[in-house]
């Protein structure tokens, strides 16, 4: 079927609302009012409506994007059966990747609607899920102490969580502090869980 | 690519189908031993305890995401109209 460049260009302004929502909301946090994303994106006003009828509407596309994306990195990796380092190195990749984003959802989660509050708790279900095939396959071989998952996990999410919440401690204003702490963060969380024998 | 419709996995290889039957729109971990579909109550509880084990979380709060997961899926759309 022939697209129209009526569609091209409805599926244009979608996309120009996605990128620069994710831009706003990233430096301006998720209270940010539509009629600034629109300013920004220089697109009418009305036409967010259009697109995404509520403020909700838009969040929720947006935390499906995201945790699309992240998923995807995740699963790929997962049918490599790679090592949990591999694993936790594409974890850090995504979230490099949308570091302003991430660290606005941590840090507003319960200020948001309920349903962007469940699509957050999916998405790190979906990381916990692929990060304990990893973890399991690894106790199994013994390179990694047998500790219960969920305190293997939410070790890891809380180192993370904490330098990202505190990036102004961490790294410059413009700077990435996953880019920067990334090889600190990632060789003493496994030096945490390895065993003696694998600890370089 | 297929994609399981009770929970939401990616299907590329034969042997992420139930029993290794590409026709199946659900996978091997969605399946009994006999190759038929997990129930709704089935899937729930076993999504509810790998939340739990996995992120050490409360049970009702484990139950709260596992219906979430699954009220996306088309599998089980209807148990929550």
């Amino acid at each position: 079927m022939k697209i129209s460049s009526r569609q091209t260009q409805k599926s244009n302004t979608r996309k120009k609302i996605i990128e620069t929502a994710y831009r706003v909301f990233s430096e301006k946090g998720f209270a940010v009012p539509t009629s600034v994303i629109a300013k920004e994106a220089g697109v009418a006003h009305g036409s967010i409506f259009v697109h995404f009828p509520t403020l909700n509407d838009l969040l929720t596309c947006l935390f499906f994007d995201f945790g699309d994306k992240m998923g995807a990195s995740l699963h790929m990796l997962a049918e490599k059966c790679d090592s949990v380092e591999s694993l936790l190195n594409e974890h850090l990749n995504v979230l490099e990747e949308y570091e302003g984003f991430y660290t606005r959802l941590i840090s507003e989660k319960n200020r948001l609607p309920d349903e962007a509050k469940s699509i957050f708790a999916v998405i790190q279900s979906t990381v916990a899920h692929h990060f304990s095939s990893a973890i399991d396959r690894e106790i199994e071989k013994g390179t990694v102490k047998k500790l219960p998952i969920h305190m293997l996990f939410n070790t890891w999410l809380g180192l993370v969580h904490y330098y990202l919440l505190n990036k102004e401690f961490f790294s410059h204003s413009n700077e990435s502090v996953i880019r920067r702490h990334r090889a600190e963060l990632l060789s003493s969380y496994l030096n945490l869980i390895k065993k003696e024998s694998e600890v370089l | 690519m297929k994609t399981c419709i009770a929970c939401g996995m990616p299907m590329k290889n034969i042997s992420d189908f139930a029993a290794n039957d590409e026709s199946k729109d659900y996978c091997v971990h969605c399946s009994r031993p006999d190759g038929e579909m997990q129930s709704f109550e089935e899937k729930k509880e076993s999504l509810t305890k790998f939340i739990i084990k996995t992120q050490g979380f409360d049970e009702s709060a484990a139950c709260k995401i596992a219906e979430d997961m699954m009220r996306k899926l088309p599998a089980w759309k209807k148990y929550f109209d």
